[in-house]
């Protein structure tokens, strides 16, 4: 192969990791939207979603060493499995924040961030208790079909994760812009008190955007978990940090932003492992993140740049 | 003229930012059909006393009473349903959604009621250039622009009661004049207006009714008419004689 | 629970205890700490007991660390592993044969201190053998790690807490993957062996653990002395004042820049410190001892103990090390006990030591959630006066007496204050137009209009808090527009501020003590050392604090010890406006000093400024109460829409039309 035909398919590579990243930035920029608040446990909500998918698919009967499965039998299980995993991390996204983050809605400085971490460490450590330190094989749901497309190949794994990816950002989208409950959110977004005078109700469109956010970490977690087939507790923390950055980089607080952003990431990710060496790709990302945090805080998209405490 | 009920009661009302005693024991009455008045200087209490009826700001003694139904302990949420509407101090449009968008939040406590598109069609009847730039960021609007539109999402519920924060603010005196002029037209079709404003001659040139906050405390209440003719006005706002 | 623990305590006496002062409190306690600390090797008889000690000592140095970053300067500092690395890797590098670098003469002077040794090496050319010292290492460690602070604090300067935490922590990650994967430098993931471990005086420490517990003790109470003497300094001052409220530290003179910097770089140092220490102890180092989880566990003792308290840090660090090392494997007996009984497979074979982070988050939450403040927190650092002391002035406070002050030659007034063309615009709306007008010294000016007219907004450029469009301010004709606002309050313009910043943690003196920050010049190793000048520097500032408490009355000085969030609205206008007095301003811009005050206090207000202006402190006043704006000014100068609209002796200004129409608007046409 070429090496334009290396970094095509990088590319490729990039694109199908980014959409995993655009759905976790996706859930962490809507929280930051509405309550200016960084969400550490968010990723830990992404990490206990794929054990949640996995449990799921153990009760279908479906196990490691299942066979992947086609037609109706695959889109039936899959469909059962993302609205499943995603309810369940969307309770109890909404559970965190009635417990750990409502009591400290009115407390300023970092008070409520530390909270985040706290809860991340404890989901962690939950999932390290109960599953053990190995990695556990995530089913192959998946059929390994691969086509080549000019001169790199496209598995139907990381077509099946674009198009869902899509789709459920497509639904974020129209939700948003054009339903009255989506137009709720982003006024509370933009000014809570008027929309308090509005008649909306600010702690229920809290509690909806976290749990519209942990459910999109559910369907991230999931493509984890297919891409990848496996998981373990330490997941979160380097996905999760990655699409922080990609939040950050798209503009916090926008959706279009935190979409581009993981897209943007997921190339960076798998071209910068090709061309750099996979071990300093943390490095390339982290020094994005401290870049477009000291310069331009606001992200390439985004309208609400952090003010000075 | 002929006063209709009494639609909100401010009875007593003691507020306290912290350590800081704001309103010292405040009472007026607002009756249906009327415009009434709230003047003041700076510091004297008059955003404080709006947010109390809105529920923003809880009173530490007293009552604020709806239609004879106590409000004050109530969420924004709960008295904006009741019928009270709210021109917040500054406007506060949403500034990245439309005006279109913005006038629909305005009517999201009747969201599943009929009626919505008359409502639409009279605000963009009072207001023809909202319905020109429907589309457009309300955040990229003029000043006045922006108080034509709040005044216009206030509107979309029909309210009882329209509450407005100091809507001279900040416009260039001829805006002040139309702004006002649009307050009269809107008092004629039938909602009561409360109004509370630090430009004393405009306000009192439309209101029925006025009261007088000065640190606290209501200092002088009476028609219009009474209001203007009072050498004291000036004292309360100036000092001295 | 707490009336409880109140009775108990008061059978153990403890009011008595805290009646005290502080130094004596300190006095009694230092020599007992210290003899426990001296004689517990030989009273826990175990060395396995001391082995863990000095490992909790690390814990202990590196909570101190922290603390000073976050808990003094308030700077959420996620990424404070690095520096426990960066300390750790600098020894353990310059300590063990991991660099081979060819032998050159260059290397001779460190030849001759016995520092690195020629390494013949069969078939190349010969090599340079590292063994540094460790008693030097330990100094370099400390500088390297300042150095490292402050480039990583750098970038963090401009930004909010949570985004300073994410860069901190960003920077966190980066020093362990640049461990584990520069390994030539590092050896990798397989990390650092054979590091020479401390000699002194020809006695090799070796793998006892004796003697660094001793070092280790040492070295823990280096750092506590450090870190009291930091907290009750100029230094320490500062950085609790940009913790508290940073835009107000500014206008007292504190250039936030300086000190944020400086908090990083003392507390990567010690930081440091910690990290040599662990490493020689060690004797080896690998990159996963400096992860993400470190941070956060260093966190969970400083927020555990207490953001802030000395003390509570250091009783959380020994809690958590004890936790880990002792209790932890106890109660996992116990639970593989309980889980034969029940038949729980699980619970037979749980080890407790995993489960470590989990209490770690618990505790976050749990500390954010019930107490924010911490288990221990901060003893007062400020006594109450002496009764002789607070009885110093009468009830209402009279004469103002200065000693600094200098009250301007009659007939001699000068232009102090000169405002030219001034223009401010945010966004499409102009706060300043065009302003200009003159402050005579010694004159006493009050700036009033209605709400929106560009008052604050004239403050604030005044003081440097924002710049200016165009147009400029000239202070005895010198140009300040544009300058920091640290700078222009050391040329002498001081200010209080509309809604009241003081630092609500606080006493009423250490707000004080903050206004005296530009007249003060304790640095930190005046700090630290404490020579005799600056002994006597901090004593003349408390009595400069207690002049100025004087001007007050009776109100303020039965209160010097208490924190400002607890005083009574009145009595924080005031205390603001004492910290403003103490930067011995030429300028005093005061904004709304009587809002909120009953008419008694605002005549006594009153009074107290046109006393200032006696003393030679020219006063300009933002007021929306007239009457009295009225009665006590020489002239008023009267903005409405950011514009000028008339200036000159109050009986003028008074009844000036457009003045009456700004305030009441204007008369409707007829409809």
């Amino acid at each position: 192969m070429s090496t334009l035909d290396v970094l095509l398919q990088q590319v490729v590579n990039g694109l199908a990791l980014g959409m995993m990243y655009a759905l976790l930035a996706l859930g962490f920029t809507m929280v930051y939207g509405i309550i200016e608040l960084i969400n550490f446990s968010h990723f830990s909500v992404f990490m206990t979603g794929t054990f949640v998918g996995l449990g799921v698919l153990n009760l279908m009967g479906v196990t490691a060493v299942s066979k992947s499965l086609t037609g109706l039998a695959l889109v039936g299980t899959l469909v059962a499995l993302f609205a499943a995993t995603m309810a369940a991390t969307g309770l109890l996204g909404v559970r965190i924040e009635r417990i750990c983050l409502r009591p400290l809605r009115n407390v300023s400085g970092t008070a409520p961030m530390i909270t985040t971490i706290g809860v991340a460490f404890i989901l962690i450590n939950i999932m390290l208790l109960y599953w053990g330190p190995q990695a556990q094989r995530f089913p192959q749901l998946l059929p390994n079909w691969r086509w080549n497309v000019g001169r790199a190949e496209i598995t139907f794994k990381q077509v099946v994760l674009f198009v869902v990816g899509l789709v459920l950002m497509l639904a974020l989208r129209h939700l948003v812009r054009s339903t009255t409950l989506g137009k709720a959110m982003r006024a509370t977004a933009q000014d809570p008190d008027a929309a308090r005078m509005m008649g909306i109700d600010v702690d229920r469109v809290v509690v909806l955007t976290f749990f519209l956010g942990s459910a999109l970490a559910g369907a991230g977690s999931l493509f984890f978990g297919l891409y990848y087939g496996f998981t373990g507790y330490y997941i979160g923390y380097t996905t999760g940090l990655r699409a922080f950055t990609s939040a950050v980089l798209g503009g916090i607080g926008s959706i279009t932003g935190a979409v581009l952003g993981g897209l943007f990431i997921g190339l960076t990710q798998s071209l910068g492992g090709q061309l750099v060496g996979v071990k300093w790709t943390d490095v390339i990302i982290f020094s994005i993140l401290i870049i477009v945090m000291v310069f331009r805080p606001s992200g390439l998209l985004g309208s609400r740049a952090p003010q000075k405490a | 003229m002929a006063s209709g009920a009494v639609l909100l009661d401010f009875r007593d009302v003691h507020t306290h930012y912290g350590a800081l005693h704001v309103l010292k024991g405040v009472s007026y009455e607002i009756r249906e059909g009327e415009i009434v008045s709230l003047l003041g200087g700076n510091a004297s209490g008059k955003s404080t006393t709006m947010k109390t009826v809105l529920g923003l700001v809880r009173p530490s003694e007293g009552t604020v009473s709806y239609r004879g139904q106590p409000i004050h302990a109530l969420r924004t949420s709960e008295i904006v349903k009741r019928g009270i509407a709210p021109v917040p101090e500054g406007r506060r449009v949403f500034p990245r959604m439309t005006i279109l968008e913005n006038l629909e939040m305005g009517r999201y406590t009747r969201r599943a009621e009929a009626g919505g598109e008359e409502e639409l069609d009279r605000v963009f009847g009072l207001f023809p250039v909202l319905k020109e730039r429907r589309h457009q960021l309300a955040g990229t609007m003029s000043g006045g622009e922006q108080q034509m539109l709040a005044i216009g999402r206030a509107l979309m519920t029909r309210p009882s009661l329209l509450c407005m924060d100091e809507p001279s603010m900040g416009l260039a005196p001829r805006l002040v004049e139309e702004v006002f002029d649009i307050i009269q037209a809107i008092n004629r079709q039938g909602t009561t207006i409360f109004v509370i404003e630090q430009n004393v001659n405009m306000a009192l040139s439309i209101a029925h009714r006025g009261y007088v906050l000065q640190m606290g405390e209501v200092v002088l209440s009476g028609t219009a008419a009474e209001l203007l003719e009072n050498p004291l006005i000036q004292k309360a706002y100036l000092g001295g004689a | 629970m707490t009336a409880l623990v109140q009775r108990l305590g008061a059978r153990a006496g403890l009011h008595r205890w805290r009646a005290l002062p502080v130094s004596r409190r300190r006095r009694i306690l230092t020599p007992v700490l210290l003899g426990i600390g001296l004689a517990f090797p030989l009273l826990s008889g175990n060395s396995g007991n001391v082995d863990a000690a000095a490992n909790a000592f690390t814990y202990v140095l590196l909570a101190l660390g922290l603390n000073i970053v976050v808990g003094f300067a308030g700077l959420l500092d996620l990424g404070y592993a690095a520096f426990f690395a960066i300390g750790a890797y600098g020894y353990g590098i310059a300590a063990s044969g991991q660099l081979r670098p060819e032998w050159s003469s260059a290397w001779l002077p460190l030849a001759w201190l016995g520092q690195v040794s020629r390494l013949a090496v069969p078939g190349g050319p010969e090599t340079v053998q590292f063994h540094f010292s460790f008693w030097p290492m330990l100094a370099v460690s400390a500088i390297i790690c300042a150095i490292f602070g402050m480039l990583f604090g750098a970038p963090t300067l401009r930004l909010r807490g949570d985004y300073l935490a994410i860069v901190t922590l960003g920077f966190g990650e980066i020093v362990p993957v640049v461990a584990r994967n520069w390994e030539g430098l590092t050896n990798g993931a397989q990390g650092l062996g054979g590091i020479h471990t401390p000699r002194l005086l020809g006695f090799d420490f070796g793998f006892s653990p004796y003697p660094y517990y001793f070092l280790g003790l040492g070295l823990v109470a280096l750092a506590v002395v450090v870190s009291i003497r930091l907290q009750e300094s100029r230094v320490g001052r500062a950085w609790m004042a940009i913790r508290e409220d940073e835009l107000a530290a500014g206008a007292m003179g504190v250039n936030h820049v300086h000190y944020k910097l400086l908090a990083f770089a003392m507390g990567a140092a010690v930081g440091g410190l910690a990290g040599t220490f662990y490493v020689a102890k060690l004797t080896t180092a690998t990159p996963d001892m400096f992860t993400f989880p470190v941070s956060v566990m260093v966190l969970v003792m400083v927020v555990l103990g207490g953001v802030g308290s000395i003390r509570g840090v250091v009783l959380a660090a020994l809690l958590i090390a004890f936790l880990q090392s002792v209790i932890l494997q106890d109660l996992s007996e116990y639970v593989h006990v309980v889980g034969r009984l029940v038949g729980s497979d699980f619970l037979q074979h749980v080890e407790l030591i995993t489960s470590l982070e989990l209490i770690f988050g618990l505790i976050l939450v749990i500390m954010m959630i019930f107490r924010r403040q911490g288990l221990w927190p901060t003893a007062r650092q400020v006594s109450a006066l002496t009764r002789d002391q607070q009885a110093a002035a009468p009830g209402r406070g009279s004469a103002v007496r200065l000693s600094w002050a200098r009250p301007a030659p009659a007939g001699a007034a000068g232009a102090l204050l000169e405002i030219a063309g001034l223009r401010k615009s945010f966004g499409g709306v102009t706060a300043a137009d065009d302003i200009a007008f003159t402050v005579r010294t010694g004159e006493l000016v009050s700036v009033i209009g209605p709400n929106g007219s560009g008052k604050t907004t004239l403050f604030n450029l005044i003081t440097g808090l924002i710049r200016p469009d165009a147009g400029s301010i000239r202070l005895e004709g010198h140009e300040i527009a544009g300058l920091p606002s640290h700078e222009i309050v050391a040329r002498g313009v001081a200010r209080t501020f509309q809604n009241i910043r003081l630092f609500n943690n606080l006493s009423v003196l250490e707000n004080l003590l903050v206004g005296e920050h530009t007249r003060l010049e304790a640095g930190v190793l005046g700090a630290i050392f404490r020579p005799p000048r600056v002994r006597a520097e901090e004593r003349r500032a408390f009595e400069g604090a207690l002049e100025v408490l004087e001007v007050f009355g009776n109100r303020l000085l039965p209160r010097v010890d208490h924190p400002a969030y607890g005083l009574s609205y009145a009595n924080r206008r005031r205390t603001e406006i004492a910290r403003a007095i103490m930067t011995r301003p030429k300028l005093l811009l005061l904004d709304e000093p009587a809002a909120g005050m009953n008419p008694a206090e605002t005549l006594e207000l009153m009074d107290l400024i046109k006393a200032l202006r006696g003393l030679g402190i020219t006063v300009v006043l933002i007021e929306h109460k007239l009457d009295v704006v009225m009665d006590a000014s020489d002239r008023i100068v009267v903005l409405d829409h950011g514009v000028k609209i008339a200036e000159g002796a109050p009986a003028h200004v008074r009844n000036d039309e457009r003045v009456i129409e700004a305030y009441l608007g204007r008369r409707r046409r007829a409809a």
